[in-house]
């Protein structure tokens, strides 16, 4: 525990210090910032907004954004030599990646928080019409979707010393993982669609956290999404120890 | 206090550690002697828990290194060859991290305190990525030594360090003498003959001679350990 919070500490502490952090913050909140201004606009023409607009931003932004947050997670250790440091101290190799996720989770959801603002906004010009249970439980489901993503930009961190590779690959994987959802357009078979479909980060995602449902089949293939994610994350560290 | 016993390590089908068998004991210094290749590293990093090895056991404080990884490994402070540094930290929090992570319990006092020592005290708030090489070297010893651990292991330390610096860090070594078991690698004869208490010549995995510097050159019957090394090492290459 003393090697979570540790690895943890550090890893917040360097999301503050470094430049590069804050413009991904910045790009993010200046993109959901327009688009909320959008979504007012439309309760302007007599149309709800969309409780979910921020969250649904994200379900897409995701294949991008967490990769550029992961990326170093493990590469730059390796690269670094820090690596053998951290595996020949007193801490086991699933500390140092629970430590290193929870720190990149954390980050996405002070990010995420920061977003929250516009919808404590939205509830007040609208005199409290706005849906506030289903933004909410959007926001349920995008938190998890963000760790599911964070979790699987972690295994290709640590499978390469090349952070640039390891966010390509990422990225490739997470835009499988949320274009599959509309796979029914290509494949005619129900069944095969279907099953394919179930398999990615965005079906459990739009079809029910998005439009304000909170089913626990859902919480429950992300949250097994993230142990799986780092459990190849654990063996693929501890594969260092002999190569 | 480092007890290894017929440690062997196989790459593949290359044999890099071959059935070596030495000790260690408080107050020494002991040298691991060889030329590129001859094993050394590979045999700190059995030591510090990093690697399993293939065959054969290795204990620190009486602890296996495999089977009471984690109790042997807080007993250990290690510089592996390449210093390993995080750029953007600065130089007090990369010392109070591993501090941290190694249980310390007041580690930002011991980060001060070992920094002192290594008179890097002034550049506590730098970064690390602005500190010189020399800096960066006495930074990797700092993060070895803030867990005051009973046994160190420092792999080539003096490499690529200019002749000032080379000084200075050998006396560092050289004081930790007292309080602490240190086995240090290095394939500089001078280096070793002037800080090692005992010498283990190592080649191609196996352990060729060991002795006091001293002895060494008496009983080889050479003028200084230079050519008992490379007796050593040309018997080796013939055979
Ligand atoms: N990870 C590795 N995989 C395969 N072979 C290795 C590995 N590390 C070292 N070797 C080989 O093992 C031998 C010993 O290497 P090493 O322990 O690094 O020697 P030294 O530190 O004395 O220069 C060398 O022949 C080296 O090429
Ligand atoms: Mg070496």
């Amino acid at each position: 525990m003393n090697g979570v919070r540790t690895i943890f500490g550090r890893e917040i502490a360097s999301y503050f210090t470094s430049l590069f952090a804050y413009l991904i913050a910045a790009a993010v909140l200046l993109i959901t910032g327009i688009l909320f201004i959008n979504n007012i606009g439309r309760s302007q023409d007599q149309v709800a907004p969309n409780p979910a607009a921020i969250p649904d931003f994200f379900a897409f932004a995701l294949i991008f954004f967490a990769p550029l947050l992961t990326m170093r997670l493990l590469a730059e250790e390796r690269r670094e030599g820090t690596l053998e440091l951290l595996l020949t101290s007193p801490t086991s190799d699933s500390s140092i990646v629970i430590g290193k996720f929870a720190g990149a989770w954390a980050y996405y959801t002070i990010i995420l928080a920061i977003t929250f603002v516009y919808q404590v906004i939205l509830l007040n010009i609208s005199q409290g019409q706005t849906d506030l249970a289903h933004a909410l439980c959007a926001y349920i489901g995008i938190w998890l979707y963000g760790g599911a993503c964070l979790a699987v930009g972690m295994v290709f961190s640590a499978a390469t010393d090349n952070q640039i590779v390891a966010a390509f690959l990422a990225s490739a994987a997470l835009f499988l993982l949320w274009i599959g959802d509309r796979v029914g357009e290509v494949i005619p078979n129900i069944n095969v669609a279907r099953f394919i479909r179930e398999l990615t980060l965005q079906s459990h995602y739009a079809s029910s956290f998005a439009v304000g449902l909170l089913r626990a089949e859902d919480i429950v293939f992300f949250a097994g999404i993230i142990a799986v994610m780092l459990f190849i994350t654990i063996r693929l560290v501890e594969s260092n120890r002999w190569r | 206090m480092i007890e290894v016993k017929d440690l062997s390590k196989r790459y593949g089908d290359r044999l890099a550690v071959n059935a070596i068998s030495f000790k260690a004991q408080p107050g020494e210094i002991v040298g691991l002697l060889g030329p590129n290749g001859a094993g050394k590293t590979t045999t700190m990093r059995m030591l510090t828990g990093f690697m399993p090895p293939t065959s054969g056991s290795a204990a620190i404080g009486g602890f296996d290194v495999v089977e009471d990884s984690f109790e042997a490994r807080s007993r250990v402070g290690y510089l592996p060859e390449r210093v390993p540094l995080y750029p953007d930290m600065t130089t007090e929090g990369y010392v109070t991290f591993w501090a941290k992570l190694r249980g310390v319990r007041q580690p930002a006092q011991a980060a001060r305190a070992v920094l002192e020592r290594l008179h890097l005290d002034d550049r506590s708030k730098t970064l690390v990525r602005n500190l010189s090489k020399g800096m960066r070297q006495r930074l990797g010893l700092a993060q070895a030594l803030v867990h005051n651990p009973p046994v160190i292991i420092l792999d080539e330390p003096t490499i690529g360090i200019d002749p000032q610096q080379v000084i200075e860090v050998r006396e560092t070594i050289a004081a930790l003498r007292q309080s602490h078991t240190v086995l240090i690698s290095t394939h500089i004869l001078s280096e070793a003959e002037q800080i090692c208490d005992r010498v283990i010549i190592i080649n191609q995995g196996k352990i060729v001679a060991q002795g006091k510097p001293g002895d060494l050159r008496k009983k080889l019957n050479a003028a200084n350990l230079e050519s008992v090394f490379l007796q050593m090492v040309n018997k080796d290459k013939r055979a």
